[in-house]
């Protein structure tokens, strides 16, 4: 296997006397783009700060293709990393002496220079911009114009905080799509934090999930959203409702569980007999007056409890003997009539469902050492 | 009284020594700005209390210090300074010195930090965070050497304490003002003084202009 760009081992780091970061190990390879996905507060911006080498760990190992970087902390090792804050910020001058400035700061020749400057601008499609300044550019161009900043320097490994969460949904698609391709094509090892799991989902070859500064998950995106390995990772990819029961019957993959004195179907390599942790997402939940007739395998009667709304849904809780939750838009809440105390029937398709260990035998991740 | 072949060198001391006081002062002030602004120390609010507070210190009082240091019998008195253009020089150092420093650390003081913090994370070096800083605060730079010509170009009594207003050596426009107001020779001490403001008036128009580069006037928000 190809040496790591960057490894960092048995990190930890204080701010005072709490403790913000606790990492046993964590690796970047070659051509690799490595997402940390965590809540706000979990530590993701002071791991890159220290990973980028800008912060000092309290103790561990930070290095860069087989160099520890401190105690000394070398500039030619910090050169190596790029860091984009998560606001892009100008220096004086025309996007052009922007784009120059990591490679001017290194010395590179000014021939050079013009040639990276080239190809980057290029990519990144930055030709009509380069004698406007910053402050005229739009939040769409000056998020192009600094990570096109960072990516003509080549750095071994590109940091990245959460590059793409000042923009509007729309430009924040298209961007991310622009720069998924510019990365693949470039190569570019990066390192980005994030706390949206579509970016995480879009971005990652690889998934870090960091909650109260230690990383309770690792692995491909797909394995993370499939198999949250936690309950506070399957909260944080957006499964609303978790509910406990045993394995009676498999078939293939597909689960019979019983819950609640009802039976359910889900996916998952689990054994009968076994307590299982069942996963939902909201968005997954459909509401009907009567039962229809469908492939649907799995439906409750069930009881509105409570409907709060949200900013573009509303998010109706159930009780079925177990607690479910269903996002509803506008008009299928008219449509429908949904009311407190109401009686529905509520259908999720056993393939939108998966069963974990049971999760209640999982402790919650240290609260008090928790980051900042 | 003076003649007019003798204005022509009294122009040029006190542009000399005004100039030279600025550019020296703010080339001394201007790694204290830098080290007071990245460097935490003990005693740092201290330091820039006392700046703060030399930014408010009569003139008057520095060349008394100066004259003390440079007496005859004064710890630098071997030396024979007093009463020498170099005295003048040393004083109005001072005095424009306290003024560079305190208004360039506030000039540094207004540059975003996270700007700074993205240098560094793009690369730079101390030296090269330290330029960039400079570059991002040029315009209150700016505004500190003008506040800090103004001030000596205009300063009498610090001069006339360690130059003693000797003719055709220390005498420089202040002090021709003050001698010729004395003397009752108030057209000639008039002209002296349009001639320091025409002077004062030049530089500044310079320093503005300097200052106001790059500036888009589109950009500012308008009264209309």
């Amino acid at each position: 296997m190809a040496t790591p760009e960057l490894e960092i081992g048995d990190l930890v780091h204080y701010y005072g006397r709490k403790k913000v970061l606790e990492i046993d190990r964590f690796e970047v390879y070659p051509g690799e783009s490595v997402v940390i996905f965590g809540p706000n507060g979990a530590g993701k911006s002071t791991l890159l700060r220290v990973a980028a080498l800008l912060e000092k760990p309290t103790s561990g190992h930070v290095i860069y293709h087989g160099v520890d970087a401190w105690p000394g902390n070398p500039l030619s090792l910090r050169r190596q990393a790029v860091l984009l804050l998560e606001k892009p910020v100008f220096f004086r001058g025309r996007v052009k002496d922007n784009l120059l400035y990591g490679l001017k700061l290194r010395g590179v020749r000014p021939q050079d220079g013009r040639q990276s400057l080239e190809e980057i601008v290029e990519l990144f499609r930055l030709g009509p911009l380069l004698d406007r300044s910053p402050e005229e550019l739009s939040a769409g161009e000056r998020q192009r114009v600094n990570l096109a900043r960072a990516m003509v320097i080549k750095p071994r490994v590109l940091f990245l905080d959460e590059p793409f969460s000042s923009l509007d949904a729309a430009f924040r698609d298209e961007l991310m799509a622009e720069f998924h391709q510019i990365r693949r094509k470039t190569g570019q090892t990066t390192v980005l934090v994030t706390h949206i799991r579509e970016e995480a989902a879009y971005l990652a070859d690889r998934m870090i999930v960091l909650i109260q500064g230690k990383v309770v998950q690792a692995g491909k995106p797909e394995e993370i959203f499939a198999f949250p390995a936690h309950p506070a990772v399957a909260r944080l990819i957006g499964h609303e409702a978790l509910v406990e029961g045993t394995v009676v019957d498999q078939q293939n993959g597909l689960l019979k569980i019983a819950i609640a004195g009802q039976f359910l179907y889900a996916l998952g390599h689990r054994f009968p007999g076994e307590r299982v942790t069942v996963i939902f997402r909201p968005e997954e939940v459909i509401l009907a007056t009567e039962k229809p007739a469908t492939s649907v395998r799995n439906w409750f009667y069930a009881t509105v409890t409570e409907i709060k709304h949200l900013d573009k849904l509303f998010l109706v809780h159930l009780d079925c003997g177990f607690k479910l939750k269903a996002y509803l838009t506008r008009p299928a809440i008219e449509e429908l009539q949904v009311a407190s105390g109401k009686k529905f029937w509520a259908g999720v398709k056993a393939s939108s469902l998966l069963a974990n260990p049971c999760y209640s035998r999982m402790k919650e991740p240290d609260q008090n050492n928790g980051a900042k | 009284m003076i003649q007019l072949s003798e204005i022509w060198p009294v122009i040029w001391l006190t542009l000399l020594i005004s100039g030279l006081a600025t550019i020296i002062s703010f080339v001394l002030a201007l790694p204290a700005a830098l080290f007071l602004y990245f460097q935490e120390f003990p005693g740092r609010k201290i330091v820039l209390s006392l700046i703060h507070t030399g930014m408010g210190l009569p003139p008057v009082v520095v060349g008394l210090f100066v004259a003390l240091l440079l007496w005859r019998s004064g710890p630098l008195g071997s030396l024979g300074l007093m009463y020498t253009p170099a005295a003048m020089l040393i004083a109005q150092i001072i005095i424009a010195w306290r003024i560079i420093a305190g208004l360039t650390w506030a000039a540094l003081q207004q540059v975003d930090p996270t700007l700074i913090l993205q240098a560094k994370a793009l690369g730079a070096s101390r030296l090269q965070l330290a330029l960039t800083l400079f570059r991002e605060a040029r315009l209150g730079q700016i505004s500190a050497v003008i506040a800090a010509f103004g001030a000596v170009v205009s300063e009498v009594g610090a001069v006339l304490m360690v130059g003693g207003n000797i003719k055709g050596y220390t005498r420089v426009l202040t002090t021709a003002i003050l001698q010729e107001t004395r003397l009752g020779n108030f057209s000639l001490a008039i002209i002296l003084a349009l001639i320091l403001l025409g002077l004062s008036f030049a530089v500044n128009w310079l320093l503005t202009s300097w200052q106001q580069k790059g500036t888009k006037s589109w950009r500012l928000p308008s009264w209309k």
